[in-house]
């Protein structure tokens, strides 16, 4: 986003705002911030999105000319009201607890619960498939010649689970809702200028600068459509586990810290039929031990997030199916920019034991990161330049800066076995050429809290997941590395105006011209390689556990770890 | 009135006076101790995506800008009404969290407990009538290993054994999820009675065998050591010596005579079996996936959330200090040789 | 005021007074034997030592105690792998079962699980140690001065220990344990804070009846100052106990570690930990990898079990009327 657009933005956010109030929002009006995207904020740490092709399949291209969908192509059959024939329950083994529920802010793990209760106008497709995207609430759209008009056409006869009616008038209102409260996600709607009802099942959204809209509106998060009534409602009131969507389940029960029991809207538009689960629990299991030793015995249908020493064991069960997919999810050290002169971090770079992480660490199942980006994504970088282990190189590089005793702290997520497995390595190796790598287990807040304060006191090195909240570049490059007024995530504590310049050119093209913008996307990564401003670990494999006898589950790495319990069945 | 009764009364007074005493002190301490935890809970409360000026803002709405002293207050005060706020992570109410949790946690205890005491008494007694025997030496032996084993431990071999590989037993939980009872007490095992669900009885006895199996083994060993203390003594004392003496029986001298004298000191027995057993829950509950008030504590923790942290603390130490008043007064009124001064 | 204050001494009345205790019911104090003054000649019959060293019970467990000290003292001398013990992984071994080589399997990080082991001993040691230490340093001052001046500073100092006492056993480690962060330093200071009131309680007690004996009127008549009468003349006659307690806590206090370990408290890796080897180890049992918590569980059953022994059996040969037993 270009400096311009952004106080434009802000300019639109100040004029939202003073809607809101003039509307009397009774809400805690918080203000909209200043756009600063912070995507994927990770209390807990990343989960990873599975998908059934072992190897990636090739890196999704967004199309620039949006293309009018066809009708749903894998529309379920038609609409058999009321509940089908009983298969059971479903059992969800979360390790990720499911904080705020409100469709609006919610932006850590509850997309795993949201995505069934509410849906969006677009669903991005898993790898491998024909089109990018699928058609959700929207059934068509198009959009004008540089991308910054776009009309969504939506379904016709999709009820909300209270009774009311899904129309335009019900997505402006929850988009609206979203962008007035500025939280989580919100920021993905920075282009949107206004939306404009025109008639009941069309709605126009008029943009500041070029953009997907299309793609935005497949977000994981933030572009959840709900019901009239829950719009007016508070983040409070969704948390006690109200609110109405259109998807195939509703919540029936809510108990903080345990479990979240669905049930089948009976009206639901896709139908129903035979053999489909009428309840789902979606429980609650932090502890790695007790999620394994659940599936193993089949109190619970999924899991993931494991430790990945412990699939090739679940894989001699035949009860259980270990999946493997994609993954958009990857792993990288900060390093401190104010803290390391650029000599002790190209050391650091050159140091890292690449090769040994990720062959015995992850199950051998981890893939080399090529760079800051995730391989799976468009505009990433290729494996022409991996970096490789050089001790020697990094022990001259020390000496010839003058450097010696040094002495490093590695802030890392207390509990993550392979983040402290990394580190343990790490530090073995950095011993040999005289430097002590001090491991600090933190939980999440603690360390960001300290991460966020004076970048001279901080830690020298900061570990950290990230994954997209929609399928772009962008990001990961303005979230991570952009230059920041004050900390936020960029916990490299990197500043440079050129790449900083090369990512707004690059991200005000990608609504327009995608090659002109991935090569772009490059030129700003090969900036952050050459800079050594983190070092790019790998990509984190996307392994999960389903019991064999469930039918119907396709990873999708744009949507971690989620399950569509509607296309499941129990064979 | 009589001197006696008078007496009593000034003491029991005197006892609750101190007991509040100390429940104020309990409330510094947990205050000052969440005070020392390294984060900062205004930028907890505003959340991960919070930005500096928001943060600011809570600041100012939490008072934690304040100095610490009249953050104090404000927390005495809050506390007094029976305001225990709220959670900096889940926004809840943390009365209301409280309210839930907190008798998962004391179903647990107290089955605990009762477990503790009712094999820990008999093997004391018995180890102490066979006083120097095989049998005294091995009841010692459990004893000491129940006081010597890791709960996480031992709960993870009972797993694998009575859960993976047998499956006898549920492996964790406190119910099968659609297991819903009316609240009269919120310890399951009571309102499936009240409710008269017998199959709802049954799948929750048998969530329950582990964890409380695993959470007595500590003060079972406790017990059997103290009661075998006790009984050794009053066995050697001269009354039950002259009762030898009369040709008693040595059943009628062991189980009514001697025992009737050892348990009277052992009433502090419970008290103590019940700490063990309530501080020992957060790991059980972190190994059997319990939702109760260890668990509930263990995550804040995890999240650095200390209004919940203190709040937890709070409610598991004023639990703690009632029970010892209540075993202290129960001992004072039934143990003529407690003084009253 | 709680009762246990104004009770008869523990040796007459048997439990109340005792018990509130880590498991471990305090040793019998004031009449007991080696707390009289001038102290026995050590090993003497019929003194404490010589009963011990007739306990089999006792001197198994004093066996098996110093055996593990010695592993902890010694540990990098013990084994090939002490660069492994240290933390330093090799990652081509990951996660062997016992064999010829690595007699207990490796770990997760491909460390020789016997090296492990054996620095986890001097973690568990230093920890024990550590612990008992410091809360013997608070509790004895705190005891004493509250003992020997009485009045208010009595008062006071005893409603602050009573308060401390309050908290279920575990829990206020806990607290600051979390509060503190994880570190091995840490982890001393949050059980010691704990622990210390027990300390406290039991020299106050133990002064309170030493301070009425005519050796010690005698030298306050003389005029010599408070401070030195309580370190020269009061307190090395209250110790006994003190010691007997310290010494059934060494197995108290590798337990309670183990547990801060285990929920993320204990020292930072590759810090070698006991508990944090449970609670790694865990996730590979189910995937029979069971050597990493077998036998780090194993080595913490045993090491606590034989300090608790050896606290039972010192409890038993320092009290009278329950001599010679074990």
């Amino acid at each position: 986003m270009k400096t311009r657009a952004l106080t434009v933005s802000l300019a639109v956010l100040a004029v939202l705002l003073l809607v809101a109030g003039a509307c009397g929002s009774d809400e805690d009006a918080v203000a909209p911030e200043p756009p600063a995207a912070a995507p994927a904020a990770e209390p807990a740490p990343a989960p990873e999105p599975p998908a059934p092709a072992s190897e990636p399949a090739p890196a999704p291209e967004p199309v620039a000319e949006p293309p009018a969908a066809p009708e749903p192509a894998a529309a379920p059959p038609p609409a058999a009201a009321g509940v089908p024939a009983d298969a059971g329950r479903f059992v969800y083994a979360s390790p990720f607890p499911w904080v705020d529920l409100d469709p609006s802010s919610a932006f850590s793990a509850e997309h795993l619960v949201l995505q069934n209760v509410y849906e969006t106008l677009t669903r991005f497709n898993p790898p491998g498939s024909a089109e990018l995207l699928s058609p959700g609430l929207a059934t068509s759209w198009e959009s004008n010649e540089d991308a910054t008009f776009w009309t969504f056409n939506l379904r016709d006869g999709v009820t909300f689970h209270d009774g009311a009616p899904f129309n335009a008038e019900a997505v402006r209102a929850s988009l609206q809702r979203t962008i007035d409260l500025g939280l989580g996600a919100a920021f993905i709607f920075l282009p949107v200028e206004s939306m404009e009802v025109v008639d009941d099942l069309t709605i126009n959204f008029r943009l500041l600068w070029p953009a997907p809209m299309d793609l935005v509106l497949s977000s994981t998060f933030a572009a959840y459509i709900m019901s009239p009534d829950s719009v007016t409602q508070d983040a409070t009131w969704f948390n006690d586990g109200n609110g109405a969507g259109t998807g195939p389940y509703t919540i029936a029960s809510l108990s903080p810290s345990e479990n979240v029991i669905l049930t089948a809207y009976e009206d639901y538009w896709g139908g129903w039929s035979d053999g489909q689960f009428s309840e789902v629990e979606m429980r609650l299991v932090e502890d790695p031990v007790l999620a394994e030793q659940l599936v193993r015995s089949g109190d619970a249908d999924f899991t993931f997030n494991l430790p990945f020493d412990v699939y090739p064991a679940l894989e001699t069960d035949t009860d259980l199916s270990v999946v493997r997919g994609v993954s958009m999810t990857n792993l990288f050290g900060m390093l401190n920019n104010v803290r390391l002169s650029p000599e002790v971090r190209e050391a650091l770079v050159l140091s890292f034991p690449y090769e040994d992480v990720v062959n015995n660490l992850y199950g051998g199942e981890a893939t080399r990161a090529t760079g800051p980006i995730p391989r799976t994504i468009w505009g990433s970088l290729d494996d022409s330049n991996l970096p490789q282990t050089d001790l020697a190189r990094a022990a001259a590089t020390l000496e010839a800066a003058g450097v010696s005793d040094l002495t490093l702290t590695y802030s890392y997520d207390v509990g993550e076995v392979e983040q402290e497995q990394i580190g343990e390595v790490w530090k073995a190796l950095l011993a040999t050429i005289g430097v002590e790598l001090v491991l600090e287990p933190l939980t999440w807040d603690a360390r960001w809290a300290i991460a966020q304060g004076d970048p001279a006191e901080a830690q020298d090195i900061y570990t950290m997941f990230w994954y997209p909240s929609y399928v772009t570049p962008t990001d990961f490059l303005y979230s991570l590395y952009r230059s920041e007024e004050l900390p936020f995530f960029g916990l490299s504590y990197y500043k440079n105006p050129e790449f900083d310049a090369l990512l707004d050119t690059a991200d005000a093209t990608s609504g327009t011209d995608t090659d002109a913008a991935a090569e772009m996307f490059r030129q700003a990564q090969q900036i952050l390689v050459d800079d050594d401003v983190a070092v790019f670990m790998l990509d984190v494999p996307a392994v999960s556990v389903i019991r064999s006898d469930i039918e119907g589950y396709v990873p999708n790495p744009a949507y971690a770890n989620v399950v569509w319990f509607y296309d499941l069945r129990r064979s | 009135m009589s001197r006696g009764s008078r007496r009593w009364a000034g003491y029991l007074l005197r006892r609750v006076f101190t007991s509040l005493l100390v429940i104020l002190g309990v409330v510094t301490i947990t205050f000052v101790v969440s005070r020392l935890v390294p984060s900062d809970p205004a930028s907890l409360y505003a959340g991960a995506r919070a930005r500096p000026e928001q943060v600011e803002q809570v600041r100012a709405d939490l008072n934690l800008d304040a100095p610490v002293l009249s953050q104090y207050v404000g927390y005495l005060g809050d506390l007094a009404r029976g305001d225990m706020g709220i959670s900096f992570a889940t926004k809840r109410p943390i009365a209301e969290d409280l309210r839930r949790f907190l008798p998962a946690t004391l179903e647990l205890a107290l089955s605990a407990t009762a477990l503790a005491v009712l094999l820990g008494v008999p093997a004391g007694v018995m180890a102490a009538s066979r006083h120097r025997r095989l049998s005294d030496t091995g009841i010692r032996l459990l004893a000491v290993t129940g006081v010597s084993m890791p709960v996480f431990w031992s709960a993870l071999i009972l797993q694998l054994v009575f859960a993976a590989e047998l499956g006898w037993l549920p492996l964790a939980g406190r119910t099968e999820a659609t297991t819903v009872f009316a609240q009269p007490t919120g310890m399951f095992v009571i309102d499936s009675l009240v409710a008269g669900d017998w199959g709802g009885f049954v799948d929750v006895s048998r969530h329950l065998v582990m964890p409380v199996v695993v959470m007595a083994a500590f003060p079972l060993g406790l017990t059997i050591r103290l009661v075998r203390g006790t009984m050794l003594e009053v066995l050697g004392s001269d009354y039950i010596e002259a009762a030898t003496v009369a040709r008693i029986p040595r059943r009628t001298v062991l189980w009514r005579l001697a025992l009737k004298n050892a348990l009277l000191p052992a009433l502090t027995v419970l008290g103590l079996t019940f700490a063990y057993s309530i501080s020992s829950a957060f790991l059980v509950e972190a190994v059997f996936g319990w939702p109760g008030l260890g668990k509930y504590l263990t995550d804040a923790i995890v999240r650095v959330d200390f209004p919940v942290i203190t709040a937890a603390a709070l409610a598991i130490t004023v639990i703690y200090v009632l029970v010892n008043l209540a075993l202290d007064l129960l001992q004072a009124r039934l143990d003529p040789r407690v003084e009253l001064a | 005021m709680d009762p246990s204050d104004r009770l008869p001494p523990p040796s007459r009345f048997g439990l109340r007074g005792l018990p509130r205790r880590r498991g471990l019911p305090g040793v019998a104090g004031g009449a007991g034997g080696d707390a009289g003054h001038p102290a026995r000649r050590l090993g003497a019959p019929g003194s404490s030592v010589w009963y011990f060293r007739r306990s089999r019970l006792g001197m198994g467990a004093a066996g098996v105690a110093l055996v593990f000290v010695v592993a902890a003292i010694f540990a990098p001398w013990l084994t090939p792998f002490a660069d492994a013990g240290r933390g330093v992984p090799d990652l081509s071994v990951r996660l062997q079962g016992p064999d010829g080589t690595y007699w207990l399997g490796t770990d997760d990080l491909g460390r020789d699980m016997l090296a492990r082991l054996l620095f986890g001993a001097r973690t568990a040691l230093i920890v024990a140690v550590g612990v008992v230490a410091l809360s013997v340093v608070i509790g004895v001052t705190v005891g004493a001065v509250a003992g020997y001046f009485g009045r208010w500073v009595d008062e006071v100092l005893m409603r602050i220990t009573d308060t401390f006492l309050a908290f279920p056993p575990l829990l206020l480690a806990v607290l600051v344990a979390a509060a503190l962060g994880a570190s091995l330093r840490n982890t001393v200071i949050a059980i010691a804070v704990s622990w210390w009131p027990w300390y406290a309680r039991q020299v106050r007690a133990q002064v309170l009846s030493l301070q009425r004996r005519p050796y010690v009127r005698a030298v306050q008549a003389i005029g010599v100052p408070s401070h030195s009468i309580i370190v020269r003349h009061v307190l090395p006659n209250a110790m006994a106990p003190v010691w007997v307690q310290a010494t059934a806590d060494l197995g108290a206090a590798v337990l309670t570690a183990a547990g801060l370990s285990f929920v993320g408290l204990g020292p930072r890796p590759p810090t070698a930990d006991w508990g944090v080897m449970i609670a790694e180890g865990r996730q590979y049992v189910l995937s029979g990898q069971w050597w990493i918590a077998g036998f780090a569980g194993i080595a913490i059953v045993v090491a606590a079990m034989s300090f608790n022994l050896i606290g039972d059996v010192v409890r038993d040969v320092t009290d009278p009327r329950t001599r010679g037993e074990g």
